[in-house]
């Protein structure tokens, strides 16, 4: 049963794994830049990816033909999304970004992030959002007390978050506890 | 006979029924070993694969979110799984993200492998993409023990136990059963060689089981019983024989020792008989030539009473001279049949081919010439061949063929026929007339002296004829016998007993 793979096998297998590599990374390279290092590029990404982590209710997507991203007060975020999301879809839709101000409205927007640049009038903002099936990510320090869902922090150069979980359980979003496993920290119900 | 057989049941059994256990034991093992194997190798490769898969599940919310420390929480659970030695989270690049080794595990893949599981020498090998719905996140690798040859030696061990221990409780199991098997075989044994050494068919065999041994002993002792009977019976069957052979034999002897005495009286009668006999005949011959002296006298006196006197004797004298001569001449005829009735018993039978067809050609012609007013048609057929006693013949013969002369003179057509009917060897001749017949009630009578079935006024005759031939055809060893019916003829037939009497002559018809 148990058998010694041959040396010429096991080069051809790593030539083979090699290859096939090469080809995974070649045909999703047009659609990632090529080194998505900066924590601008990364917080954007993560805005989408969390998409895959969290579950909306079925009214979310009644009408929709697109999975929006809103933007608030964070240009450079909306840039690096706009560029990032090229054909990559969330939960089978194309990904749109839209750029929003304080008063908006935010009907149709499934993820919102709110910017450093709104961060004084975070509170009202996420007020408006709340209780709609709406994953509010912030970037600041009172994020989560003000009612956001999601907190980004760098740590040791990285990019983490936290995770509230009572205004995600108002606004009806199920979030996955992969998402929960890799959370810095989460604040339960 | 009685030695010990040089490869006994009981040890046969005993081989058969432990090849029996080891060849059952060793293929229930084998199966069971190498199925167990194959399970082990199938549910070990799916255990990994699973395992992989659910790494890959965890870790992708910790790849996605590029989350390490996450990662290596995951891969750090698999120390309570002491089989798995190592294992390896790769990103999408292909660089190690996170990775677990056992200690003294062998060095991780720098690159994440083909997707796949393989089995190499005692480890088996996942590499197990990480994907969510559109693009891959990474790799997971895992490599595990896979002990095949120890848990086969430790298999090995097991079934060299198992086996040590199931033959010895089938040696044990056997040597205790086969004894059930083996002794009422013994015990028909020891009987049969018992039986055939000292021959004693009334020994039985115990019949000790219901089994095909049983209805060995069941037909074997069915057999002795036969053997017995039949021995028994053959025993009795030969005493009877035995005694039958002694009790013949006595009445042989019995019988030899009365026939001895009868030949002895035989003899002794024969010879008195034999004086009696010739002394009777001297007797009776001397008598009658005696008697034919004074007969001719007066015959003679009668005639030269008529002739001398012919004036001096009245008619009526002469009527009754004639009469007394008649009455001689009857009286000289039956003197002269005394003696040759005496003639015939005596003397020596001198026996030569004869024809008797000439001899009564001869007969019929003297009758003819004595009486050559009968109108007679006499046929004689030809080939009448005996061997007889010519004398003695002629004599027979000149008394059948006068008795169909006589008897058929009152017959308008007479006819007389002289011939032979043969059958091979033996013929049986015979005198036909058409005369006047007799009745066959008095046939018993026919041959005896004096004896006549036709008053002396109807025929003529002294009644001693047909004693004289049957006398005649006695002495030449043959028989006689008539056939008649009263107005329509007799036949008379006679055989000549001597072999050659037949001669070569043939049927003339």
């Amino acid at each position: 049963m148990a058998r010694t793979p041959a040396p010429a096998r096991s080069a051809l297998g790593a030539i083979v794994a090699l290859a096939l590599l090469l080809a995974l990374w070649s045909g999703a390279a047009p659609a990632q830049s090529p080194a998505p290092s900066s924590e601008t590029d990364i917080k954007a990404a993560f805005l989408y990816k969390f998409g895959d982590f969290v579950q909306w209710p079925p009214e979310a997507f009644a009408g929709e033909d697109r999975f929006v991203v809103g933007v608030m007060g964070a240009d450079e975020i909306a840039e690096a999304l706009e560029r990032l999301v090229g054909e990559r879809r969330v939960k089978g839709y194309p990904i749109a970004v839209r750029r929003l101000r304080p008063g908006d409205s935010l009907r149709g927007v499934h993820v919102l992030f709110v910017g450093s640049g709104e961060s004084g009038r975070l509170a009202e903002i996420l007020a408006a959002a709340d209780a709609q099936p709406i994953l509010a990510v912030t970037d600041s320090e009172a994020g989560l007390r003000a009612g956001s869902m999601i907190n980004f922090v760098v740590e040791n150069q990285r990019v983490r978050f936290d995770i509230a979980l009572p205004p995600a359980e108002r606004a009806r979003l199920k979030i996955s506890s992969r998402l929960l496993a890799v959370a810095r920290k989460v604040i339960a119900s | 006979m009685n030695a010990a057989p040089r490869f006994p049941v009981r040890r046969k059994l005993l081989a058969v029924i432990l090849a029996a256990t080891a060849a059952a034991l060793l293929v229930a093992i084998g199966a069971m070993v190498a199925y167990d194997l194959y399970l082990y190798r199938q549910s070990w490769i799916n255990d990994l694969r699973t395992q992989a898969d659910l790494l890959g599940r965890t870790s992708s919310a910790a790849l996605t979110f590029d989350d390490p420390a996450a990662a290596q929480e995951n891969l750090d659970l698999l120390r309570y799984r002491p089989r798995i030695r190592a294992a390896v989270i790769y990103d999408a690049r292909g660089r190690r993200f996170a990775s677990f080794a056992a200690p003294g595990a062998a060095p991780l893949p720098r690159l994440p492998g083909p997707e796949g599981v393989h089995v190499a020498g005692d480890h088996i090998v996942v590499f197990k993409r990480i994907s969510n719905e559109r693009e891959i996140l990474g790799t997971v690798y895992l490599r595990a023990d896979y002990r095949l040859y120890e848990r086969l030696l430790g298999y090995l061990g097991i079934a060299a136990v198992v086996m040590g221990l199931a033959m010895a409780v089938a040696y044990l199991l056997s040597s205790r059963l086969r004894e059930t098997f083996v002794r009422p075989l013994l015990a028909i044994t020891a009987v049969a060689s018992e039986v055939s050494e000292r021959r004693n068919f009334s020994l039985r065999a115990e019949k000790l089981s219901e089994d095909e041994i049983g209805l060995l002993a069941d037909s074997f002792n069915g057999m002795l019983a036969e053997i017995e009977r039949m021995t028994r019976h053959l025993e009795s069957s030969n005493a009877e024989l035995a005694r039958e052979v002694a009790e013949r034999r006595r009445a042989e002897e019995e019988v030899l020792r009365l026939n001895a005495e009868l030949e002895q009286r035989v003899r002794e009668r024969t010879t008195q008989l034999e004086y009696t006999n010739a002394e009777l005949e001297a007797f009776c011959y001397s008598v009658s030539h005696d008697l034919r002296a004074p007969l001719r006298s007066i015959d003679g006196f009668s005639q030269a009473l008529i002739e001398d006197f012919p004036q001096h004797v009245p008619e009526e004298a002469k009527g009754y001279l004639a009469r007394i001569r008649s009455a001689t001449q009857r009286m000289g005829q039956l003197i002269e049949d005394l003696l040759n009735l005496s003639r015939v018993s005596r003397g020596e039978l001198q026996r030569r081919d004869v024809d008797l067809g000439q001899i009564a050609q001869e007969v019929v012609a003297e009758l003819r010439q004595r009486e050559p007013q009968r109108k007679i048609e006499v046929s004689v057929w030809e080939g009448l061949k005996a061997h007889a006693d010519a004398r003695l013949m002629r004599a027979a013969l000149e008394n059948l063929i006068g008795n169909a002369w006589k008897f058929s003179s009152r017959t308008a057509e007479a006819r007389i026929e002289i011939g032979a009917l043969r059958d091979g060897e033996h013929a049986t001749f015979f005198v036909r007339d058409n005369g006047a017949g007799f009745d066959m009630r008095y046939a018993n009578k026919l041959f005896g002296a004096f004896q006549r079935l036709h008053g002396a006024g109807e025929f003529q005759g002294t009644g001693i004829g047909l004693a004289t031939v049957q006398r005649i055809v006695h002495r030449h060893g043959g028989r006689i016998w008539a056939d008649a019916q009263p107005g329509k003829g007799a036949v008379f037939y006679f055989t000549l007993g001597a072999p050659r009497a037949a001669g070569a002559s043939e049927l003339a018809a």
